[in-house]
């Protein structure tokens, strides 16, 4: 095999061991627990319908920009812990912008947008300042600010909440004109996939961009690899700290928004939440790399679409579903260790082996 | 200097026989054969990285050999753990002191070992006993913190004997200490062998292992090359046997020193942090186009504090910096470096290197704003990487590609790797901190040849170094920090390591007077 | 390796926050063969209902299983298939609505939504399958297919709270409601008002677990016991709670303080932990049991009222339960106020 060729099967190798892993163990799970381990798989792996697709789709977009907020912090060695508080406080924001409706239509939109990014930027912020000045581990204070998040938003929600008659708390409307319409990909069923879905690949692609192709980039994945390296190299260690922060809240930001813009079409008791955890693990699964980032919110979000009719097909506990994810975090972060370990082991042997040779033919010569 | 030529008296207590152990890509060892003697010192010396420490902590249980067999005093063992290897009479001092500062002698030798005779008046009884029996001087009552590092490495030998060691290996025991501690230390070892004990002592100081070893093994890639008593070969031989060729030296060139100023500190001082002791104390300095300053000091006088001060990397420095007359006072880490300094960071892992990265991607590291890396505020790849096999080639850099991960390759060839980026984009100012430490013969030889060009083209490099000997074979000038200050300035031409030691340990001053 | 710590670390508590869920309640199979009572007739009707539960489903001692017993009930009466599922925490709406349209794609009609949650998706599904009839409970949702089973659960709460003001010996009652919803804050003005009608000057202390979207407040015994805490110590003896799970907290409070504690939904004197079941004065009693073997019963029959039907004391769909006989003193107090409620003498706020 060429160096490259290896790199590519060890790159692919550790995921999917981690996922055999992670299948084993929940069979073994079911097994204990005395349900149909073949049943299980067999709904969970089925090919999911035209609806179920859409909906996989939809939520992959929503898992994809939590994954990459998650993951610019990561690629810093930063562990921002805090998107799901982030993604809220910003979600919010942006449906009580868009509800007023100050803008016509997309321009409105537009403003949201603008304004979940700095809100979601806003809230991480405080936890990278935090870290620069007093030293505050950033996962400490994100997990303080997601339960602040919790309360602030619950406070504020009932001040600006409007009464429809339900028992659904939630904000104004988001006007018509400022909907981002959906895609129809199937004839035969109403679900589209959300518009925002674009939204999602450009913010991989910029991530991609500017990570492995510029300066900032490359100072930000240096300090992630070693901080003392970067100082010595010239990067402002805090500088890069605060920045990475609010890059990473700005994205956290962006999270609710295509369930706001393309589904909910206001913040309220019902909005989706704990996307940002899912976030963690699906950037620790794709291994921080847009594409691989992309398959694990595919991933997830098939495994949780797949579980939705499991237990009325199967009649298993959707919670099952929940035990694999919770697993794959695991075993991936054991089988990307253990892939490292061999990958380097392996260089060290490729490059004895390069050694070999010119150092025996001046031996030689001496 | 050495009083104990004579034949080795004493029967085998450690017999090595074909030792093996492989591990994937690092240099293994195979065919091993060593035979110590009760009441010798016997020197295992060798490149860093012949598998010199494999071998030891192979002797001292931490790691199982795949093959062979390992004799103790007659009877074969199996060695799975240090805690066999103390049971079956084997001592390892290490090269870092595993001592609790805030305990007092006593105690770090009885920790661990309480079962032996207790922690009162049994226990304070044996460790004086050991103590005058062996001359190794300490007073148990002194908190280790108080304690100079000569006398802790006399406390770590006194809990190896404590637990009844009959056989003590040492690595590497002389780095940290001046020449007068070596002195020292090397009569505490005579004591040790005169009462019959066998010591194991690993260095690739040669000199020092002529002075104090009864017989010297040789370990070359791994496997010994052979056993020969200390009196009847030349360190030049040694050396050559280590390294199977030709031996380079540091030798002084014709001075290349201008008048022309490049670095100029003035005033320079540092506070420890949240206190008043003065990390670095007024120090002035100067170095012109194509000088090299050698810094000496025992370590933790301040020579990691002076390096990160001009380079901008530490908080709250007075003093005045000007580089080629520019002031460099408050400017960033950075913008020192694209003024021209370049930077060979003494711990080249934490400091120098992107160990998870590619070769090309280390190159940029430091260049972040400077071509050929860059272009604008993108990271130009292509030249990047042409410029990484630029490096590879002139220094001769040994790796498959420049697609290998830093960590891959070895101590050397990284430290080669990082000398030639920082040679990169013209620098008029080289720091170079302990440049060839942990690197072997062959890298080291490159290094000093590739700094003395550099000086020769008019480069000013600042060097920071604990080698005495490539401080007086390198420096147009030495300097001699201590406490924090610059005591003494030394003509390289006219100094010995004795008087550079003195020195160092503020011996001189009181000559002075 | 500080960093793979660190990482193994983060992994560790991702994995715990995601299992977390599918640790907080035994999964069982949904019993969809077991049928409610000994007297069921056979499986004759091809009628399939499909129950849609809330978050926490069947087990939750209260509001979930009260839907499922009214099902299987009618199940066992009219011998009908049924199939039940189950909501995840935090979910997204698309996942909501992915249920609905399942158990309709599976052939379940008509298929029941319990809870607020489902409002919206209910509506979207509904629209999309006008033959399927839909039953919403707690909500009122518009649409040709669909009945909305609603509750006058202040009128259910005013009698209680009537109960606990004849009963307070210290003249201080609680109320501890799960979260700040319009839905509980029906039950709370429905207490107050109950207990300043026997007594005006009674001290009625009132706090919410948590405000929405933290739905934590249904489910979190610690909070409702430190919450149930407070006003016992605060000279409380009776405390009235409307916190789904939480409620076991408030029990274990009530307990520990020798006080009364009122439960909620059904009667919790029976399905409670034994060790608290004494201490349980009364239950506000909602029968969506009731509601929803009526609703099924109306299908089954080929007679679907949709729109809202609101089952009230009148109706029998909200009431107090006399399990131990603790109120046996005061019932015809009760009774009375009972019956000016019923007859419209007494107007019961639904908003504190």
């Amino acid at each position: 095999m060429s160096p490259r060729t290896t790199r590519v099967v060890l790159a692919v190798g550790a995921p999917v061991l981690a996922l055999v892993m992670a299948f084993v163990i929940t069979s073994l799970v079911l097994l204990a627990a005395g349900d149909s381990v073949a049943d299980v798989w067999a709904q969970i792996l089925s090919v999911p319908g035209h609806r179920a697709i859409v909906n996989i789709i939809n939520a992959a977009t929503v898992y994809y920009l939590s994954a990459i907020a998650v993951a610019i912090g990561f690629r810093m060695n930063l562990f921002n812990i805090g998107v799901d508080g982030q993604y809220r406080v910003a979600s919010f924001a942006a449906a009580v912008v868009a509800g007023e409706g100050w803008l016509p239509g997309y321009l409105n939109t537009l403003l949201a947008v603008v304004a979940a990014v700095l809100v979601g930027a806003m809230w991480a912020g405080i936890a990278g300042l935090l870290r620069v000045t007093r030293g505050v581990s950033e996962v400490i204070s994100t997990i303080m600010l997601n339960a602040i998040a919790t309360a602030l938003v619950a406070y504020l929600l009932r001040k600006v909440a409007v009464d429809d008659g339900g028992n659904n708390t939630a904000t104004k409307q988001v006007p018509e004109g400022s909907r981002v319409p959906g895609i129809q990909i199937f004839d035969d069923v109403t679900v589209k996939v959300y518009g925002f879905v674009f939204l999602a690949a450009l913010v991989g692609f910029v991530y991609w961009f500017v990570l492995s192709k510029t300066r900032f980039g490359f100072d930000l994945r240096a300090t992630g690899r070693s901080e003392t390296a970067a100082v010595a190299s010239g990067i402002s260690v805090k500088k890069m700290i605060v920045v990475s922060m609010l890059l990473s809240g700005g994205a956290a930001g962006l999270v609710g928004l295509p369930l706001l813009f393309g589904n909910d079409y206001s913040y309220g008791s019902t909005f989706q939440s704990g996307l940002g955890f899912a976030g963690i693990a699906i950037a620790l699964l794709g291994r921080n790399h847009p594409i691989g980032i992309a398959l694990g919110a595919l991933l997830f979000a098939f495994l949780d679409e797949q579980s939705n009719s499991l237990q009325i097909v199967v009649g298993v506990s959707p919670d099952i579903v929940k035990i694999t994810q919770g697993v794959i975090v695991l075993t991936v972060v054991i089988a990307y260790e253990v892939v490292r370990r061999y990958r380097v082991r392996l260089e060290q042997r490729q490059v004895a082996a390069a050694l070999d040779e010119p150092a025996t033919i001046e031996e030689a010569k001496a | 200097m050495s009083d104990s030529v004579t034949a080795p008296p004493g029967e085998v207590v450690v017999r090595l026989r074909d030792i093996g152990k492989t591990f994937p890509g690092v240099v293994a060892n195979h065919d091993v054969n060593i035979d110590v003697r009760r009441g010798t010192v016997h020197a295992v010396v060798g490149e860093n990285g012949a598998g010199k420490s494999t071998l030891m902590k192979i002797l001292y249980g931490v790691q199982k050999p795949d093959s062979g067999t390992i004799e103790i005093g007659g009877e074969q063992v199996n060695l799975s753990s240090p805690a066999d290897a103390i049971a079956a009479g084997v001592g390892m001092v290490f090269q870092h002191f595993m001592l609790a500062d805030n305990l007092t002698v006593l105690e770090n030798v009885v920790l661990g070992a309480e079962k032996l005779h207790g922690i009162g008046d049994g226990a304070r009884r044996r460790v004086l006993e050991l103590a005058g029996t062996y001359g190794l001087e300490v007073d148990p009552d002194v908190l280790v913190e108080e304690l100079g590092v000569g006398a802790r490495q006399r406390v770590e030998i006194l809990k190896v004997l404590y637990r009844g060691a009959k056989v003590i290996i040492l690595d590497e025991p002389t780095a940290v200490l001046v020449p007068q501690e070596v002195d020292e230390l090397f009569d505490n070892l005579r004591e040790l062998k005169a009462e019959g004990l066998a010591v194991l002592f690993i260095s690739h100081k040669l000199d020092e292992v002529l002075s104090v070893a009864d017989e010297v093994t040789v370990v070359r890639r791994g496997t010994t090359v052979d056993t020969v008593p200390a009196g009847s070969v030349t360190s030049r031989q040694l050396a050559e046997m280590m390294v199977g060729s030709e031996l380079p030296s540091p030798a002084t060139e014709t001075s290349t020193v201008t008048d022309v100023v490049v670095l100029d500190v003035q005033d320079l001082t540092l506070y420890a942090p949240g206190s008043e002791r003065r990390l670095l104390d007024g120090i002035d300095l100067t170095i012109h186009r194509g000088e090299i300053l050698g810094i000496a000091g025992v370590e933790g006088n301040g020579q990691a504090e002076l390096v990160e001060a001009i380079m901008g990397m530490r908080p709250g420095v007075t003093g005045r910096v000007t580089l080629g007359g520019d002031d460099l006072t408050g400017r960033s880490t950075r913008e020192r470096r694209e003024a021209g300094i370049g930077y060979v960071p003494e711990d080249r892992h934490r400091h120098g290197l992107l160990l998870d990265a590619p070769l090309w991607e280390n190159r940029v590291l430091g260049h972040q704003t400077r071509r050929p890396v860059v272009k604008g505020p993108l990271v130009d790849r292509a030249g990047a990487r042409t410029d990484t096999q630029r490096i590879v080639e002139e220094y001769d850099v040994r790796t498959p590609g420049i697609d290998t991960l830093a960590r891959a390759l070895s101590g050397g060839n990284q430290q080669k790797l990082i000398v030639g980026r920082e040679m990169s984009g013209d620098p008029v100012l080289l720091i170079a901190a302990h440049p060839t430490r942990g690197v072997d013969v062959g890298a080291q030889a490159a290094i000093w040849g590739h700094i003395k060009r550099a000086r020769r083209d008019g480069l000013a490099v600042l060097l920071i170094s604990a080698d005495l000997d490539e401080l007086i074979g390198l420096s147009d000038t030495i300097s001699v920090l201590l406490r924090g200050r610059l005591v003494r300035s030394f003509d390289p031409e006219h100094v010995t390591p004795e008087d550079l030691g003195s020195a160092m340990t503020g011996a001189a001053e009181g000559d002075n007077r | 390796m500080r960093r793979l710590t660190k990482t193994a670390a983060v992994a560790g508590v991702v994995a715990l926050v995601l299992a977390g869920a599918a640790c907080s309640k035994k999964s069982d199979d949904s019993a969809s063969t077991e049928t409610g009572g000994e007297n069921c007739v056979e499986k004759t009707d091809d009628m399939k209902v499909g129950m849609a539960f809330d978050v926490g489903g069947e087990g939750d001692q209260s509001f979930n299983d009260s839907a499922a017993k009214g099902m299987k009930q009618a199940a066992c009466e009219f011998g009908f298939d049924f199939q039940t599922a189950e909501a995840q925490d935090g979910e997204a709406e698309s996942a909501r609505e992915g249920r609905l349209q399942e158990l309709v794609d599976a052939g379940y009609n008509p298929v029941v939504a319990v809870g607020f949650a489902y409002s919206a998706s209910v509506g979207k599904v509904a629209a999309e399958n006008p033959d399927v009839s839909f039953a919403i409970v707690d909500d009122a949702v518009e649409g040709d297919n669909i009945t909305n089973l609603l509750f006058a659960e202040e009128q259910g709460s005013f009698l209680v709270g009537a109960a606990a003001a004849l009963k307070s010996e210290t003249g201080n009652v609680g109320f501890v409601g799960g979260v700040e919803t319009e839905l509980i804050q029906k039950f709370e003005a429905g207490f107050i008002a109950g207990a300043k009608a026997v007594k005006s000057d009674i001290k009625v202390q009132t706090r919410y677990l948590t405000q929405p979207p933290d739905f934590s407040g249904f489910g979190d015994p610690a909070k409702g016991k430190t919450a149930a805490e407070g006003m016992f110590d605060a000279g409380a003896d009776i405390v009235y709670h409307a916190a789904g799970g939480s409620g076991g907290g408030v029990f274990e409070a009530a307990k520990a303080a020798d006080g009364w504690a009122i439960g909620v939904d059904s009667d919790q004197a029976l399905t409670a932990d034994d060790s608290v079941k004494d201490i349980i004065l009364t239950s506000m009693v909602k029968n969506i049991d009731v509601a929803v073997h009526e609703f099924l019963k109306s299908v089954h029959d080929g007679a679907v009222k949709t729109g809202a039907q609101v089952y009230d004391l009148e109706s029998n769909g909200v009431g107090y339960s006399t399990t131990g006989d603790h109120l046996k003193d005061v019932a015809d107090q009760l009774e009375d106020y009972k019956k000016q409620i019923v007859d419209g003498t007494i107007e019961v706020p639904t908003k504190p």
